[in-house]
């Protein structure tokens, strides 16, 4: 009897103890994965580069340099986010759980770009959704995270409900079930479909990008772990990049593209604006990133699809290092007044003077703007970029005249050289694709927009927005998170 | 008339809170601090029902400590016994965990976040570029000119909503008697303890942010009640009963009662050994090669131990400001911040001036600095400012991915690299001394007398005899990256800074000429011409010391040398004890210095349990695993008992805040604690909320605590203070201060007298002034008075 009972408890020790060592090497097993699939992904892309074999499964499956391009950028995400996981969860019961969805979340955008039968592809958009909402939701005991994670997965099912009406609206009208077969089908069918269509993936679009008026679940997303936010800002808000270059042809003919421009322009200055008067630190990058997102969006519509592509790609660096370094932003200061903004006749030449230089340098670089089009729109953005970096620069009282010569274009020419040279390198992978570069010609609305950044702008440096109390209340309460996401809940002892 | 008993109201009420330290300066103090004036039990109750909080440790720590040996067998069950409890322990783990917490709707969720929400903008310091505006009109004011755009309260005009905090309260509380204005203020002041503290903070401190843009108690409760009413939410709470069994409270106070009465009797029966085996010595012994005083801290005690044990050093305790009160202005940032205990109010303000001879150093340095600062500014306002966010992030986020890579894979290559690199501004400065108080602006400066007796109080509290050719202090502070908790490992003696200013300015004061000479003159001290004070740190987290000796003079430039070599191999063993490892463990710790996805760097001050007043001989030989804070005194240098009364009245409460810090916020990590680090998110720069938000978090969190969720590190149990000491001087002390007695009284730590004069007896105090000798008999004694106890604790109760 006794021995019976030893031998049991034995048996329940030992399987314990198994079960201890399994959820501390799951979670080693699955970084080493992740980082042996981001090193395969780039051995394979640097070998292969500038030509991709171009690979497909029956209609399935299909591989090209665009593919290759997005793995390599997603495995390197979760891999690093893994690693750092590693000692930033250490202890967290639910550690083991938070490796298997981030896995479960790669191999999803992994099968989303290589699928291409529609089933397969809509299946995966579902599955990103569906992982990350329970990123969102990872500590079940919590009350608030809970509601967070059900708010985020209403958002999500919401766009791949509009993914799936719009892709099989074309299918079915087509009669093909590829993406590619969809894609090189569609003068075939009449505008009014093809717009809906259109319509209808753009909704999923910038429901995953979490662009105005479907920004709400981004903000109410902390209850993550901040490597889960890193991986979320890093590697699926931008699932709209790649939707709209996979589908470029789409926004070409139904002509929406101009719809990407406004939406995409408004959002990114809105929430550049409510970013200001953030107050916590993740919510801060969240408007940041809503506003990169705009952006993004909006290169789509000024048709460089291929720049969208880039501009994903480097925003995911910029705010996985952000979030995974939100840690810093405690400090001690005193009050400061707003900075006084003057500037001198002989400054401002030479700020104009570096800023045309950064333009055509840019210009050369990437050809964009060279001629009349909608390039030029980015062009200008540059242009103000560098005079800006020049303006700070030449501001600066305790730089040197030299250091003040010399900085503006070391850092621009450091800047746009390492852009330009990513710009090359996305174009020469996408080059398989179809209309994923055609810049259009400037229209009246551009120049607007244009304008309208222009204002922006000015707005921001004199400081106009601080005297409009109703417009940072109006802000204030567009970027709160979902309600029932805080402070719904109390704990009780029974 | 009614403005006055509504603000005797909220004074009274106030006392709910404690105070949220702003994560720069984490001060780890008492979360029920307005209670210490009653029993710790009346005051774990008030805020069981007040703030809906865990009181003792949940019944899995109990657990963990009952498997783990930590609560001795025979102990536990002589108390059960006491109480009529006659069952085994195991049932009674059992029946403990039949309590469950339960997760239910906030009644007032709108009300709170709503608060939360203009709470966060305006105690904001900086993190927003747009502030909010009409802040500098305080609080309530700024409130009401902005409320009439907030569509949640749904408030029209600018005129429904009376002009200051005052008016408002006093028309939202017609009707209701004096005692429902405390009541009502208690309850909504307990609904977001964390803000409600931190504006406690800021009132108390009065920093620059408040002088900037002041907020006040009555002004959160007149935006409160008035949004309350406007939401029709309950203004007078009904109170809920406590449903909660009386028989677990009972059981778990008992525990916890053991489980401190198991460690005491650990350290008493190690540190009986110890008295028997070693005899104070008298002069005549080898003046030591160096000698090092470091904080009291927990540990200090580890690091002493390593140091010691490489040759022929003496090492001392001593609170880590080093009897400095003051504070001290960064050469970094100009900003001026508290260097001493916070209970000890600024005498004097500390500054850097360049040595002699270095100014290029210095202008260089400046140089630099200024850069940095505009490196940050440039950044902020490229990210910030449209449309260069833009163009910024695609110029930049190559390299962002760049440190992405390095960030994560080598940190403790780059930690050496930076240290390598880094021109700290001590190699060139040294520090000053003033007055706090000015004139003119101009800090005044301070006369010899108070120079000398900052000196001798040093040696007089530490019973200091002969004096060693390199006499080092040494304050500690801590390094980690990407932790917000950062302040926290710190000093707590130097109000959360890094401890090495206090000791380099003690060291500056004890090689002046003058005073040595007054110090000899008035046979004080006679130290030695060849004696050398330094300053130096101990970095917690490495365990490395870096000492400050730009200025020591050729002369003892060799010794200096065996030291640094002494000291470093004192860091490889310490290092090695604290990880349990073999090799390698400097290059561990200095990975855990600089890993941004690292959660515990160090423990800081976990486990701390026990504070020991007495000479190091009593302890030298033990290892007391960094549970102790160590104070050296010895009892026969300090006849009138006065360095005692110092050392109780200032170190010893400082210690009680600690552990009370710890106490609670291991007990309820969510409510007195901080939390989760993983789901962090750092608000107006000062402090974290968990997630989306809501309240802000008062205390240190969960990683500082939990060696996992699950499993402890920290043990929560109150504070046993052990002082060598003849018992009658101990009695007069606390016959002097009535507020230490009031401490003791009311249990918020223990305090036991090992006492010379009667053969090192050990006897712990009880209410009253009486003392209760803890042998064998004395232990069963005890648990009769323990059971006096439960019973009133019954009472209190029902």
């Amino acid at each position: 009897m006794t021995l019976e009972n030893n031998l049991q408890e034995s048996t329940q020790n030992s399987i314990e103890k198994s079960y201890k060592s399994f959820s501390l090497a799951f979670p080693k097993i699955i970084t080493s994965f992740l980082w042996l699939l981001f090193t395969g992904n780039l051995v394979y892309m640097m070998y292969y580069f500038p030509s991709i074999p171009e690979w497909s499964l029956g209609g399935i499956l299909r591989v090209n340099g665009f593919t290759i391009l997005i793995l390599t950028t997603v495995t390197f995400f979760s891999a690093l986010v893994s690693t750092y996981a590693g000692n930033y969860l250490n202890g967290f019961r639910y550690h083991s759980r938070f490796m298997a969805l981030c896995l479960g979340f790669t191999l999803s955008v992994m099968l989303f770009v290589m699928s291409d039968h529609i089933i397969l592809f809509l299946l995966s958009w579902l599955g990103m959704g569906f992982f990350m909402s329970r990123l969102i939701g990872i500590d079940s005991n919590w009350g608030e995270a809970r509601e967070a994670s059900k708010f985020t997965q209403r958002y999500f099912l919401t766009g791949t409900f509009f993914l799936s009406a719009g892709v099989l609206l074309l299918a079915f009208e087509s009669g093909k079930f590829t993406v590619s077969g969809l894609v090189s089908s569609l003068n075939e069918l009449p505008l009014y479909i093809v717009s809906i269509a259109a319509i209808c993936v753009i909704t999923a679009a910038i429901v995953q990008s979490a662009i105005y008026p479907f920004h709400r679940w981004l903000l109410s997303a902390m209850t993550s772990p901040t490597p889960a936010s890193a991986l979320m800002h890093a590697g699926f808000v931008n699932g709209a990049g790649i939707l709209l270059a996979l589908f470029s042809t789409l926004m070409f003919a139904s002509n929406t593209l101009n719809v990407l421009f406004i939406i995409g322009g408004l959002t990114a200055i809105i929430a550049q604006f409510t970013k200001l008067l953030q107050v916590n630190v993740k919510q801060k990058l969240a408007c940041s990133t809503i506003a990169q997102m705009g952006f993004m969006i909006m290169q789509c519509g000024l048709g460089f699809f291929n720049a969208a592509v880039v501009h994903l790609i480097l925003h995911g660096f910029y705010k996985a290092y952000l979030f995974l370094a939100s840690g810093e932003a405690i400090e001690h200061s005193k009050p400061q007044k707003p900075p006084q903004i003057r500037i001198k006749p002989f400054q401002a030449v030479v700020v104009l003077f570096f800023g045309i230089l950064g333009a055509i340098l840019f210009a050369l670089l990437t050809g964009k703007g060279t001629e009349l089009d909608s390039g030029i729109f980015l062009t200008l953005i540059v242009a103000i970029t560098v005079g800006q970096v020049t303006y700070n620069i030449v501001k600066q009282q305790s730089l040197s005249v030299l250091q003040k010569t010399i900085l503006p274009p070391v850092l621009f020419i450091c800047g746009i050289g390492i852009y330009a040279l990513m710009y090359k390198w996305v174009t020469a992978l996408m080059a398989e694709m179809p209309m994923v570069a055609v810049p259009r010609s400037l229209s009246v609305i551009q120049v607007v927009f244009g304008i309208v950044f222009l204002v922006g702008f000015f707005i921001m440096k004199l400081g106009i927005y601080r005297k409009v109390p109703w417009l940072y209340v109006r802000l204030l309460n567009v970027s709160q998170p979902y309600k029932k996401s805080i402070l719904m809940y109390k704990s009780k002892s029974l | 008339m009614i403005q006055q008993h509504i603000l005797k109201s909220i004074e009274e009420a106030s006392k709910v809170i404690g105070k949220t330290w702003p994560l720069y300066s984490f001060v780890t103090s008492n979360p029920l601090s307005g209670y210490e004036k009653v029993s710790f039990k009346d005051a774990v109750n008030s805020a069981k029902d007040l703030l809906n909080a865990k009181i003792f440790p949940e019944t899995s720590l109990y657990r963990q400590a009952w498997e783990q040996g930590e609560i001795e067998k025979n102990i536990l069950i002589a108390l059960l016994r006491e109480n009529g409890l006659s069952k085994s322990p195991e049932f009674y783990l059992q029946q403990m965990q039949s309590q469950k917490w339960v997760q239910e709707k906030n009644i007032n969720h709108d009300l709170d976040r709503i608060m939360a929400k203009w709470l966060a903008i305006f105690m904001d310091e900086g993190l927003a570029e747009w502030e909010m505006p009409g802040k500098k009109d305080g609080f309530y004011k700024a409130w009401r000119k902005l409320a009439i755009y907030d569509s949640e309260i749904g408030i029209k005009a600018l005129c429904e909503i009376p002009k200051t905090s005052s008016e408002a309260l006093a028309h939202v509380l017609t009707g209701y008697s004096k005692e429902e204005c405390t009541k009502i203020f208690t309850y909504h002041l307990a609904a977001l303890p964390g803000w409600t503290g931190f504006i406690n903070y800021r009132i108390e401190s009065n920093s620059l942010w408040q002088q900037e843009y002041p907020i006040s108690l009555e002004d959160y409760l007149g935006v409160r009640l008035w949004i309350a009413q406007q939401l029709k939410d309950q203004i007078l709470p009904e109170i809920e009963k406590d449903e909660t069994d009386n028989m677990i409270s009972k059981l778990q106070y008992i525990w916890l009662k053991a489980w401190e009465k198991s460690w005491q009797n650990q350290l008493i029966k190690t540190l009986k050994k110890e008295s028997i085996t070693t005899k104070p010595s008298r002069n005549g012994e080898p003046c030591p090669d160096a000698q090092m005083v470091f904080c009291i801290d927990t540990r200090s005690e580890l690091i002493r131990r390593h140091v010691e044990s490489k040759g022929n050093y003496e090492t001392y305790g001593y609170a880590g400001f080093f009897g400095i009160a003051m504070d001290y202005e960064n050469l970094n940032d100009d900003l001026v911040r508290k260097s001493c205990p916070p209970i000890v109010s600024s005498a004097y303000k500390v500054s850097e001036i360049r040595q002699a001879s270095k100014n290029e150093n210095m202008l260089a340095y400046k140089k630099k600095n200024e850069i940095l600062k505009f490196g940050e500014y440039f950044l902020r306002r490229m990210k910030n400012m449209l449309p260069s966010a833009f163009g910024y992030v695609e110029g930049s986020g190559f390299y962002y991915g760049l440190s992405l890579l390095a960030r994560t894979l080598t940190p403790g290559y780059f930690y050496r690299l930076k240290k390598k690199n880094i021109s700290s501004y001590e190699t060139f400065c040294e520090p000053e001394i003033n007055s706090a108080t000015t004139q003119d602006e101009i800090s005044l400066q301070i006369t010899l007398d108070e120079k000398v007796a900052i000196v001798k109080s040093a040696f007089d509290l530490t019973g200091w005899k002969q004096f060693s050719p390199l006499v080092l202090f040494i304050g500690h502070g801590s390094h980690s990256a990407n932790n917000p908790f950062g302040s926290s490992l710190d000093c707590g003696a130097c109000a959360a800074s890094p401890g090495r200013h206090n000791a380099r300015m003690l060291a500056k004061l004890a090689n002046l000429p003058e005073v040595r000479k007054a110090l000899a003159d008035n046979n004080h001290f006679n130290i030695p011409t060849d004696t050398h004070f330094i300053g130096a740190e101990h970095n917690t987290t490495t365990d490395e010391i870096v000492i400050f000796d730009s200025e020591v003079p050729d002369s003892h430039k060799e010794q200096l040398l065996n030291l640094k070599s002494d000291l470093l191999s004192a860091q490889q063993t310490a290092t090695q004890d604290r990880f349990g490892i073999q090799g390698n463990s400097i290059a561990l710790a200095q990975r855990k210095a600089n890993d941004w996805g690292e959660t515990r760097p160090e423990w800081g001050l976990a486990k701390n349990a026990g504070f020991i007043v007495a000479p190091r001989a009593l302890t030298k030989n033990d290892n007391l695993d960094s549970r102790c804070f160590l104070h050296s005194y010895d009892w026969e240098l300090d006849i009138k008992g006065k360095a005692l009364e110092g050392i109780m009245q200032g170190p010893m409460v400082v210690t009680q805040w600690i552990n009370n810090h710890y106490y609670f916020s291991t007990v309820d990590n969510d409510k007195f604690g901080g939390g989760s680090k993983i789901t962090h998110n750092i608000t107006g720069k000062f402090g974290v909320v968990q997630g989306n938000g809501g309240d802000l978090k008062m205390g240190l969190p969960l990683q500082s605590l939990f060696q996992s969720d699950r499993e402890m590190y920290h043990k929560p149990i109150r504070l046993s203070v052990l002082i060598q000491a003849p018992i009658t001087r101990v009695t007069d002390i606390l016959l002097r201060n009535e507020n230490l007695k009031t401490l003791l009284d009311n249990e918020w730590i223990y305090l036991m007298v090992m006492d010379p004069l009667q053969e090192n007896d050990i006897k712990l105090y009880e209410k009253n002034m009486q003392w209760v000798p803890t042998t064998e008999e004395g232990v069963r004694e005890e648990n009769y008075r323990t059971k006096v106890d439960v019973e009133i604790f019954d009472e209190i109760l029902i």
